[in-house]
């Protein structure tokens, strides 16, 4: 049994046109039991920016918590929000600190940076920053998810296909992996405004 | 005049006290903030309002957003300083880690007053051990919390703090505090504190004309959805606070 698999998580984030969208599964087991079905995995950091963390739940919360700290004492020191590249430094950054010890945490980042362009990003949980174009996976679901995403994903898909892709992509994915879904939390994100929306699909 | 001599030799460092009672280098301190520009704290029943006088105006200066007076600590606590800037700064820089420390752990705003407290226990220490001088800053917090809604509290560079309703830092504070005392009402409303702030300052400063560019105004209320706000007056804005509440002064025709 690893670590990384004790809670249960899924987690995809996706490129659109001058938008992105993060999307979670809700579950939060001990192992094999459901504990809640209401669990957050996506956090907002600023209004541009987001963070997914699958992986252990308890690390997650905890290494949320250290990033707002050094994200608001940014803020009240720049007088402005972090880039997401910026922010995806700081967290990798943060997760090497404990290379010896680490968080069981694999986050997912998603922002829009300078000009309102789209970044996404996903590491590993000592810090390896890993881009990407389109789309970026997590958790225990990830291989249905890099499978479900590379067939069903496109280009420069407006904010509303984005959501239905999105959405399939996860559902679909977590509806093999025993260990998440229980419904699905999906953010999309525009330079204007953000939409949160929650799925209902297999509720096992 | 022979205790001035004597006092001499108890000027030199921080953590001994004078034969009188004293620790000069923490009333040297405030000498030095008695010279800096003032800075005026109202509390209000539905917030309280923080003004200051701006002592570095030049064209010259590089104008940027960022304010010399006011700073947020955090979304719920804001200060006023009146002193030796670089000393306000390491200062500031340290309640601001306090408060996110509190934050991390507790997962919740932190107190004003413990905030106060804390950062007051840091001035304390250079006041009894380490060899260092004091800060030179006397800070005006003004926050909201759950517990006690809006507060306003000054302290000094003893490391001493307290409560007020209305509080002055800075040169002519006193002639500041004075005028606060007779014209200040408990139920004062925000906008009043405003107009109330920016009269007994414009009476207190030392300059003759008084426009947008010498002043800073700050608020700390809550909005329409129940949060905190913290919000600094654009220039353009105070200057229309200005003429409207006729304070001020034409400059004097040479």
């Amino acid at each position: 049994m690893s670590i990384f698999e004790y809670n249960g998580s899924a987690l995809v984030a996706m490129v659109g046109k001058n938008c992105f969208a993060i999307a979670s599964d809700r579950r939060l087991g001990v192992q094999l039991q459901t504990i809640a079905t209401d669990f957050q995995r996506i956090f907002k950091i600023h209004d541009k920016l987001f963070l997914g963390l699958s992986g252990l739940g308890s690390d997650a919360q905890t290494l949320y918590q250290r990033l707002v700290f050094r994200h608001k004492l940014y803020q009240l020191r720049e007088e402005r929000d972090m880039k997401p590249e910026t922010f995806a430094s700081l967290v990798s950054a943060i997760l090497y600190e404990k290379r010896f010890g680490p968080y069981f945490c694999q986050p997912v980042i998603a922002g829009l940076g300078d000009d309102d362009k789209p970044f996404i990003c996903t590491m590993d949980s000592i810090g390896a920053k890993e881009l990407a174009k389109d789309f970026v996976v997590a958790g225990t679901a990830s291989e249905s998810l890099y499978g479900a995403c590379e067939s069903m994903f496109k280009p420069d898909m407006e904010h509303e296909e984005l959501f239905e892709t999105i959405s399939q992509a996860l559902l679909s994915s977590v509806d093999r992996d025993c260990l998440s879904g229980w419904g699905g939390h999906v953010y999309v994100v525009t330079p204007s405004e953000v939409t949160e929306r929650i799925l209902k699909g297999r509720m096992d | 005049m022979i205790s001035v001599k004597m006092s001499r030799r108890y000027d030199s460092r921080t953590t001994i006290f004078s034969p009188e009672g004293r620790l000069y280098q923490v009333e040297y301190a405030m000498e030095a903030i008695g010279n800096a520009g003032s800075a005026i704290g109202i509390l209000s029943k539905d917030g309280v309002v923080l003004v200051g006088e701006k002592k570095v105006t030049s064209k010259l200066l590089q104008t940027s957003t960022s304010t010399e007076k006011m700073y947020k600590i955090d979304d719920h606590v804001a200060c006023a300083v009146a002193g030796i800037m670089s000393d306000a700064n390491i200062l500031i820089n340290t309640a601001r880690v306090q408060a996110q420390r509190y934050t991390l752990s507790y997962q919740e705003p932190m107190p004003v007053e413990q905030l106060v407290q804390s950062l007051c226990d840091t001035k304390q220490g250079y006041t009894q051990f380490g060899g260092l001088r004091p800060f030179g800053v006397s800070f005006l917090f003004a926050g909201w919390d759950k517990n006690y809604g809006f507060q306003l509290y000054m302290s000094d560079p003893s490391g001493n703090y307290g409560g007020w309703k209305a509080a002055a830092v800075g040169a002519n504070n006193q002639a500041a505090q004075s005028m606060l005392k007779q014209d200040y009402k408990d139920d004062i409303s925000r906008e009043e504190a405003v107009q109330l702030a920016l009269k007994v300052l414009s009476k207190t400063m030392d300059s003759t004309s008084l426009t947008s560019e010498k002043l800073e105004l700050a608020e700390v209320y809550l909005s329409s959805s129940g949060k905190v706000k913290y919000e600094v007056c654009t220039p353009d804005a105070l200057s229309k606070m200005l003429v409207k509440y006729g304070v001020t002064q034409a400059p004097v025709e040479a």
